[in-house]
């Protein structure tokens, strides 16, 4: 990879998305436009209704742009076909939603196998099940896990095959402050571990000062976008 | 790697075993009893083909009035083998039964060689071997002791003759017979010294079998007609043309040797008188002498007489060489006419219902239970897909996750489509090792019940495979992946927003202005509406299985009703020409016998081609048939009317059965009987249809028996009894079988309901959940949820009662066609109430359950599941 793709690893290219027709039709996205380098903290900031959900959504090929595109190391997404964004996604993405969404009868091992099935070349379970503190867990279900449990094993699942590209969107929008914060230590620890991209989406403006790059929207539109060279550990946080 | 999601499997089978546990009992309970019928058909048909050679089935036999000659056998067609089989029919007493008939035989060695189904075969004087299936009827066991002709004999042998797998009595009998006919076996001993006449039966096979069975029938109305040659000739000839010449030289001969005897006889008695007149002269000589004119006269007279008696006497002398040789042909035919016999009784294999009623018996219910199956397994595959659509619903957020990580939506269904198909095979296996053993053998037990069989192995059963296990495993995958690939074509955001309606309607039903309950109640109906057409299907299903169970019985019994009513006449005696070997008329004294005719013919086209329509030729004003007959047409039967969908003003086209003659006719009208399939014409017209002599018939009706008819005479006699048979005998063997299906539709309506009424509460549960939250009792939410499903079931069991009613009509029609003879079907209001009653009951033990699911629903559901 060159350095020009290294530097625009991600490139969301003037992207429009509205919803609904006539009256009702509401403008999410507007000509949103960002880079994004490779293996960088990325947080997209900002409040509700802003789009930045619509807009992880649609970096992830699971939703599409009524205009513009998203490029990921050169790809176009909106030239590939489904199957072959399918592909994409099996290949490079991991996704970390604000509920865990595990499969409720397998255990937290099994769960992240459901990740691990889909590379060729996954990430050592038992390892990564050490770095996620679930060792001890990973025979229970989820629902014998706490909260936080659960979302680190969903991050397991995601990382587990070892994607380019981590999208998390609020990951710790169900979470208590002290649990928020475990979590968002691992995303970290993971990040700088695995070397993957990592695009958060968040409204808690507090996670800024741990991202490599802040991205602040409203209205559809980037407001600020900034790179943050002092930025701090999770750890360090507060709110 | 395997799919770690396949785990989730055996996890979800433990989880909801109760759900699969049904579901599959049902599935195996269906597979298992169609399995079970075509495993016990295709094995009986095997051991019925095998018995051909393995017990050596006869081709077929004929009856002679006496015991064949060995010159006479030993000119007999030589593409056959003759074998003995001598029989003696006598009565037969054993304990507790009234007297029965009995075709006693000597043990057979070489042909139609006797099945021994428990015993031994009989080895001193005083034993005798018996059909199983008589000796079941009537209650004999091995080392009872019967009496046979009146000579004590110990039976000690329970048997199965090939020639006999059906106890016909006669083969012109409408029903066969086990309960007051029966076949046994005796050593050749005992045989000799029992009393009673014998009867010369010689069975025969040919020596290369018959190509096919038009072969077989060709050949058999050709060896008929050489061997009722060969018998009349003594053996002289097999050629009937041969015969004929030499019937008609016989006759010539005979004719000439009379004449010249006669000739001579009269010539003896023109000498003898001429001799008296001679004497008479030589006593008066001396008058002729003296001149007397009269003498002289009578002189030259008598000179005359001699003269030309000498002359007649000189011609007889000259015809001597004629009559020694026409004496000498005759003496030639002397030994033949030794060894001549009568055919009194010929019936080939193919046409011998003895044989062949039981293996066309065989399958000949598989076609409905099988199309039965299909559409219940078709329901449980809704059922199934129903199930599956609401885990769906259920894990969609998952569903949605694991997408848009990179799972394929093929993957995806693949998973979801496995538990079905997983529970569909074990179904299959379980049922097929059922079919292959339970169900078998009752079903083999039913027709060892009706039928004298051999013993028989149970074959591998390709056809019971595909329609076991591989059809209903299609119509499973088929159905769910219609529903579940037609779910998971939605996209992953979708599926994380839970929004997985595939209707673009967003916008709630607006619903009239009811009551807040029954508001709600409509909201769950409309919100369910997809598992309330699952349990509509499943209702209609159980509906046409007990409208089956209780309307196929009532049917018969109302068919017996029509048949008492509407017989023609008590006896039917159908004789075996209408005039006696004196060449003279048959009649009777008896005062209601009434003379008609009668033919059968075949259709040639509409719904059933080759069906046998009976042609009658009835008397003006006849006291049978009360209807004026048309003079240029034909009055139909009403049977014949309904089934081939004929009205006044038609054309019909029927065929000779063995021939390619056809005869039209013209329909005048429709003549109400429902007893067969028949046309009614006059008799003068049917002698002149069929090129008949005039004024010949083929019977008489007679509502009383007729006895003054030499029995030698009569082909047949079709009595009330006769034609009530096929109707007693079908209500017989289908009685229990009737309340069996009866049961098991409130088994299966019970599970069906269960299942459906399961999924529909599961999938509120959160809802029911919520109100419980809000306060609602239990009695409340009852009448919410269950009330709603009653009223639901009651009206589905109204509506698919009067469907399935239809139904077995449309579904009997179409069997009716494919067979002979037509009744319809008949389900009375009382019956639909029952059935309607049976389903409701199903569905009253299920609400029990219902409700107590439901007050198991915790509080805590509302909240667990609004994530």
């Amino acid at each position: 990879m060159s350095e020009k793709e290294l530097q625009e690893f991600l490139h969301v290219c003037k992207v429009y998305k509205a919803f609904g027709e006539g009256d009702s039709r509401q403008e999410v996205l507007r000509g949103m436009d960002f880079t994004v380098r490779k293996g960088e903290f990325c947080v997209l900031l900002g409040p509700s209704g802003s789009g930045k959900s619509t807009l992880l959504n649609i970096i992830g090929g699971i939703d599409n742009a009524d205009d513009g595109y998203i490029s990921i190391a050169g790809d176009k997404l909106r030239d590939m076909d489904e199957k072959t964004l399918t592909r994409y996604r099996r290949k490079h993405l991991g996704y970390v939603f604000q509920l865990y969404n595990l499969i409720p009868n397998l255990n937290v091992k099994e769960n992240i196998e459901v990740g691990a099935y889909l590379s060729d070349s996954p990430l050592d379970i038992d390892e990564l099940l050490n770095t996620l503190g679930l060792w001890d867990h990973r025979y229970k279900l989820p629902n014998q896990l706490s909260g936080g449990q659960q979302q680190r094993t969903s991050i397991g699942r995601a990382i587990v095959k070892n994607p380019d590209i981590l999208l998390c969107d609020e990951p710790t929008g169900a979470l208590d402050y002290n649990t928020s914060k475990e979590i968002l230590k691992l995303i970290e620890d993971v990040n700088q571990k695995y070397g993957n991209t990592v695009i958060m989406v968040t409204h808690n403006s507090a996670i800024q000062e741990m991202a490599d790059h802040v991205i602040k929207l409203r209205d559809g539109v980037v407001r600020k976008n900034i790179l943050n060279d002092n930025k701090i550990s999770a750890t360090e946080l507060d709110w | 790697m395997r799919n770690p999601i396949n785990k989730r499997i055996i996890r979800d089978l433990a989880k909801e075993w109760k759900r699969y546990a049904v579901l599959s009992l049902l599935m195996s309970f269906m597979i298992g009893t169609v399995s079970g019928m075509l495993v016990a058909n295709g094995s009986m048909l095997k051991a019925f083909d095998d018995s051909y050679d393995k017990y050596m089935l006869e081709d077929g036999h004929i009856e002679l009035k006496e015991e064949a000659s060995e010159d006479l056998l030993a000119k007999m067609p030589d593409n056959i083998t003759l074998y003995e089989q001598f029989y003696k029919e006598v009565s037969e007493v054993s304990d507790g039964n009234d007297s029965a008939m009995v075709r006693v035989f000597k043990i057979r060695e070489d042909l139609n060689i006797a099945c021994v189904i428990k015993g031994r075969l009989p080895e001193g004087k005083g034993e005798i071997a018996i059909d199983r299936m008589h000796a079941d009827n009537n209650g004999i066991n091995i080392g009872d002791m019967i009496t046979v002709n009146g000579k004590d004999l110990e039976v000690v042998g329970f048997i199965a003759l090939p020639d006999y797998s059906t106890l016909f009595k006669k083969n012109s009998d409408i029903m066969f017979n086990a309960i007051d006919f029966d076949v046994a076996l005796m050593t050749e001993d005992a045989w000799d010294d029992l009393p009673g006449s014998i009867k010369y039966q010689y069975a025969f096979r040919y020596i290369t079998s018959p190509g096919s069975v038009y072969e077989e029938k060709d050949w058999g109305d050709e060896l008929i007609e050489k061997v009722a040659v060969i018998c009349a000739t003594g053996g002289y000839t097999d050629n009937k043309d041969e015969a004929e010449q030499l019937a008609d030289n016989v006759d010539e001969w005979t004719a000439y040797l009379e004449s010249v005897s006669s000739q001579a006889d009269e010539l003896e008695v023109r000498g003898e008188e001429l001799e008296e007149r001679s004497a008479l002269l030589e006593a008066n000589y001396d008058k002729v002498l003296a001149g007397d004119p009269e003498w002289l006269a009578e002189s030259a007279s008598l000179q005359e007489d001699i003269d030309a008696l000498q002359s007649d006497a000189d011609a007889l002398a000259a015809e001597q060489d004629k009559i020694d040789e026409t004496i000498d042909k005759l003496e030639e035919l002397e030994p033949y006419e030794d060894n001549t016999n009568e055919v009194t009784d010929f019936i080939p294999a193919y046409a011998n219902q003895a044989i062949q009623f039981a293996p066309e018996d065989f399958g000949s219910d598989v076609a409905m239970m099988q199309v039965l199956v299909y559409v219940f397994v078709a329901v449980l595959a809704f059922v199934f897909a129903i199930t599956t659509q609401n885990t769906i619903v259920r894990e969609a957020a998952v569903i949605g996750t694991l997408r848009a990580t990179g799972y394929t939506r093929g993957e995806l269904i693949r998973y979801y489509m496995l538990m079905p198909v997983i529970v569909t095979l074990l179904s299959a296996v379980l049922g097929n090792v059922l079919g292959y053993t339970v169900f078998k053998d009752t079903v083999v037990g039913m027709y060892y019940n009706s039928y004298s069989l051999p013993a028989y192995e149970t074959v591998w059963n390709a056809e019971a495979f595909v329609n076991t296990t591989l059809i209903p495993l299609v119509l499973v995958l088929i159905i769910n992946l219609i529903v579940v690939a037609g779910k998971m074509r939605l996209s992953p955001l979708k599926f994380l927003r839970r929004d997985l309606s595939t209707s673009r309607r967003k916008k709630a039903v607006r619903l009239p202005r009811l009551k807040f309950f029954s508001r709600f109640r409509l909201r769950i109906l409309l919100q369910n509406i997809g598992s309330y057409i699952v349990l509509f299907f499943g209702i209609a299903f159980v509906m046409l299985l007990l409208s089956f169970s209780i309307g196929l019985p009532e049917t018969l019994s109302h068919y017996k009703n029509i048949m008492t009513q509407d017989l023609i006449s008590e006896y039917q005696y159908i004789l075996k020409d209408y005039k006696d070997k004196d060449e003279n008329i048959i009649t009777t004294d008896t005062e209601s016998a009434e003379e008609f005719s009668m033919v059968n013919l075949e259709t040639i086209d509409g719904v059933h081609v080759g069906e046998g329509i009976t042609v009658y030729g009835i008397e003006d004003d006849s006291r049978y048939i009360k209807s004026e007959l048309p003079e240029d047409g034909v009055l139909i039967s009403s049977a014949y009317a309904a089934k081939f969908m004929l009205r006044e003003g038609d054309t019909i086209t029927l065929k000779e059965k063995y021939s390619d003659k056809t005869y039209t006719f013209e329909v005048k009208g429709v003549y109400t009987y429902m007893g067969s399939l028949a046309v009614f014409m006059r008799n003068e017209d049917f002698n002149k249809c069929f090129d008949l002599d005039e004024g010949s018939f083929t019977g008489f009706f007679s509502s009383v028996a007729i006895e003054d008819i030499d029995e030698e005479l009569i082909y047949t006699v079709i009595t009330r009894e006769d034609i009530m048979a096929l109707s007693i005998q079908i209500d017989h063997s289908m009685g229990n079988y009737m309340d069996y299906i009866s049961f098991a539709c409130l088994i299966i309506g019970i599970f069906v309901i269960y299942l459906l009424t399961k999924i529909i509460i599961e999938k509120n549960a959160a809802s029911i959940s919520m109100v419980k939250v809000l306060g609602y009792e239990n009695k409340e939410i009852n009448s919410l949820y269950i009330n709603l499903t009653t009223g639901v079931v009651i009206v589905l069991a109204v509506v698919t009662s009067l469907l399935s009613v239809s139904g077995l009509t449309a579904i009997f029609a179409v069997i009716m066609y494919s067979m002979s003879g037509w009744f319809e079907v008949y389900v009375s209001f009382i019956s639909i109430l029952k059935m309607i009653g049976i389903l409701l009951a199903s569905y009253f033990i299920v609400s029990f359950f219902d409700i107590m699911r439901i007050k198991k629903i915790p509080l805590s559901d509302a909240l667990k599941n609004v994530e």
